[in-house]
């Protein structure tokens, strides 16, 4: 079954779906111990099979797993990785604490780490792409405790080329889209941490034949953009919505000419954006004249995974929507 | 070279700490009990530090939840909500937001150094505070003032806060305006955070700092930061080494006791304390009359047992500082 993408303003999204119940229950049972990999298996099929069903109902054309078997983004690689170890409790926010997770050896691909949920969401897919999603180096570095590495350069770079098997795995599996998230370099942008990030994704994505995207999110990605633009990437995947488009004008300003992911929908927000809402947003994005609608992803601001699933279902509705309505006019 | 150690600011929660405060929150706790078994946790890391011979001490501040929070409650027209990542940290603070002009409905910082002080003898008790910069841009204003008159009002109330706290027998001030080393910090913004900052500690300019972390400032910036009249000055140099080593080396300390930020507070591994000997030895000179060595930031996100470890560390640096410079290590104030 093959599914062909519309060339003008694709609709994808970011990766994360709120969490379906079987898959909250093998979450639950995993952390008890209390379940078989075949169970956990069988269980995240269930939700995964939901949730694609979810974005096929909605008409996303390139779709994700939903990350149903990711509680959280760094520590999910980092259970699975070889040279990490469980972290010990820090706080995230007042006496809610989380395990940051420490590496302490060499890290090492352990095998694939998401490729048996991708095959999942692909088998539902009815032809649609499925994104290869993975947690990028940068983030992976900054979210955990480092106590091998000498320094941040060298772990980063170790990172990467772990990541770079996982993406090869994908890719070997017949993924067309791959996404690396690194949401934790906006809260630095600075041209130094940019540019390591940079020598990272060179040693991850050098000549992988897919389509290669970095998702960035919630932070002060103007100050970032002139640093990335080099990037080895044909997309960047970039919240707008949020932060009420303020991104827009620096794109101009720096000349911004690859695809873009474009965030159309807050995914803080309860609030359904309506079509008109949403198609508005696509306009002003064509007006500026900076990028033809070929090159234009149309997606929410970030995962959807803290929303209940009806508003998220709505909210992919309402965007497919506003895009076919787009297609005619641009 | 006279030459001392403090930790910077507060200290994370050990698992007993989290459990008490847990259950205080479920109100399994009655609070007289609570607050016992809260002096017990704090007394404990004061002990950890006095035993490392820091001479200025902190009490931890394990139950304040993020820096603003203590302010925001005890505080008339203010409230707190939602959650905002704090600078670069994978850590979220409840937003302040300011409803009308603040005023204060009891003191925060006096009754903790009166149930503290005797534990902190022979150290002196530092107290902290949030900047009036800092909190005012990192909150939600909706209380009709403009930011920068919200700013100068909360620098009022941090006064009568740090005079009373004082009184109580604090023997340390100290002001944090990490918005300062961010990078849409301005200028003005500096400015405006050294004013009020000389107003907050006027009278107490000897045993007062301002700490400026998570980044090295921009050097327009750190030029206005220059003019505290504070004794001493706070700079994160191991944040951003490289970029701070530059910065100080160039611009100095414009005649403040340096209070150099080289634990690294926010990572877990061991310092190299042979590199940070180096590094320090390039930013003082023989004219360099007092030095201190601090964390580059609170604690308070790294796991309890690497705190103490820290604490430790940041003890033993000071000594082999002392010993190689031939300087003189202090372990009491004064
Ligand atoms: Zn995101």
């Amino acid at each position: 079954m093959s599914y062909r993408v519309p060339e003008k303003f694709p609709t994808t999204v970011v990766g994360s779906y709120p969490k379906l119940p079987p898959a909250k229950e093998a979450l639950r049972r995993r952390k008890k111990g209390e379940i078989s990999e075949e169970e956990f298996e069988s269980l995240v099929r269930e939700a995964i099979k939901g949730v694609v069903q979810d974005q096929l109902e909605a008409g996303v054309d390139i779709i994700s797993d939903g990350e149903q078997s990711r509680e959280d983004m760094v520590v999910y690689f980092s259970e699975i990785m070889e040279g990490y170890r469980p972290g010990e409790w820090v706080k995230i926010f007042d006496n809610v604490y989380f395990r940051k997770p420490i590496i302490e050896g060499p890290v090492k691909w352990p095998g694939p780490m998401t490729l048996r949920d991708w095959r999942i969401a692909t088998e539902y897919s009815e032809g649609r792409p499925v994104k290869g999603i993975l947690t990028g180096p940068y983030t992976m570095l900054e979210w955990s405790f480092d106590l091998y590495y000498k320094d941040r350069y060298e772990a980063i770079m170790e990172l990467a080329k772990v990541l770079r098997k996982e993406i090869e795995a994908l890719v070997n599996a017949g993924a067309k889209y791959i996404q690396v998230d690194e949401p934790a370099l906006s809260t630095r942008p600075f041209p130094e941490e940019a540019e390591m990030l940079g020598e990272a994704l060179k040693l991850m994505l050098n000549g992988i034949e897919a389509k290669k995207i970095v998702h960035i999110c919630f932070g002060r990605v103007e100050k970032l953009l002139p640093y990335i633009l080099d990037y080895p990437v044909d997309q960047f995947d970039l919240e707008f919505k949020n932060s009420d488009f303020r991104l827009l004008p620096y794109l101009k300003e720096y000349g911004y000419n690859k695809e873009l992911g474009y965030g159309v929908i807050d995914v803080h927000s309860h609030q359904v954006e309506t079509v008109e809402e949403i198609l508005e947003a696509i306009d002003k994005l064509m007006r500026l004249g900076i990028l033809p609608p070929e090159k234009i992803y149309i997606d929410p601001d970030c995962g959807l995974k803290r929303l209940p699933r009806e508003i998220a279902r709505a909210k992919l509705k309402n965007m497919v929507e506003a895009a076919k309505i787009a297609r005619e006019k641009w | 070279m006279r030459i001392w150690g403090m930790v910077l600011g507060g200290y994370p929660r050990s698992r007993e700490a989290r459990h008490l405060l847990r259950d205080v929150e479920r109100g399994l706790v009655p609070p007289t009990e609570a607050s016992i078994r809260l002096q017990r946790v704090h007394s404990e890391i004061m002990g950890v530090q006095k035993a490392a011979g820091l001479p200025v001490i902190v009490d931890g501040m394990v139950d304040w939840h993020d820096i603003f929070r203590p302010f925001a409650r005890s505080w008339r027209n203010v409230s707190v909500n939602g959650l905002l990542r704090y600078f670069d940290n994978n850590f979220f603070y409840r937003i302040p937001v300011f409803v009308g002009e603040p005023d204060t409905i009891e003191p925060v910082l006096a009754p903790r150094v009166r149930d503290f002080i005797e534990l902190a003898h022979p150290s002196a008790l530092k107290v902290v505070v949030p900047g009036p910069v800092t909190f005012a841009r990192l909150s939600k204003n909706s209380s009709g003032l403009s930011r920068e008159e919200l700013a100068v009002k909360i620098a009022s109330i941090l006064r009568q806060e740090v005079s009373k706290a004082v009184e109580a027998g604090a023997g340390f001030v100290q002001v944090d305006e990490p918005f300062l080393a961010d990078i849409d910090a301005t200028r003005d913004d500096a400015v405006l955070a050294v004013e009020l900052f000389n107003k907050i500690i006027k009278g107490y300019e000897e045993k007062a700092s301002m700490a400026v972390y998570f980044n090295a400032p921009s050097t327009d910036v750190y030029e206005a930061i220059l003019n505290v009249d504070s004794k001493y000055l706070s700079v994160d140099v191991y944040d951003t080494r490289t970029r701070a080593l530059d910065l100080l080396s160039v611009k100095g300390f414009g005649g403040h006791v340096p209070v150099l930020g080289v634990i690294d507070g926010r990572r877990i591994h061991d310092d190299d304390v042979d590199r940070i000997i180096d590094d320090v030895r390039r930013l003082v000179d023989e004219s360099t009359e007092e030095l201190v060595l601090t964390t580059t930031t609170w604690m308070d996100l790294i796991p309890f047992r690497y705190s103490l470890r820290k604490t430790i560390l940041l003890s033993r640096l000071v000594e082999k500082f002392a010993e190689e410079t031939d300087s003189e290590a202090y372990t009491i104030w004064r």
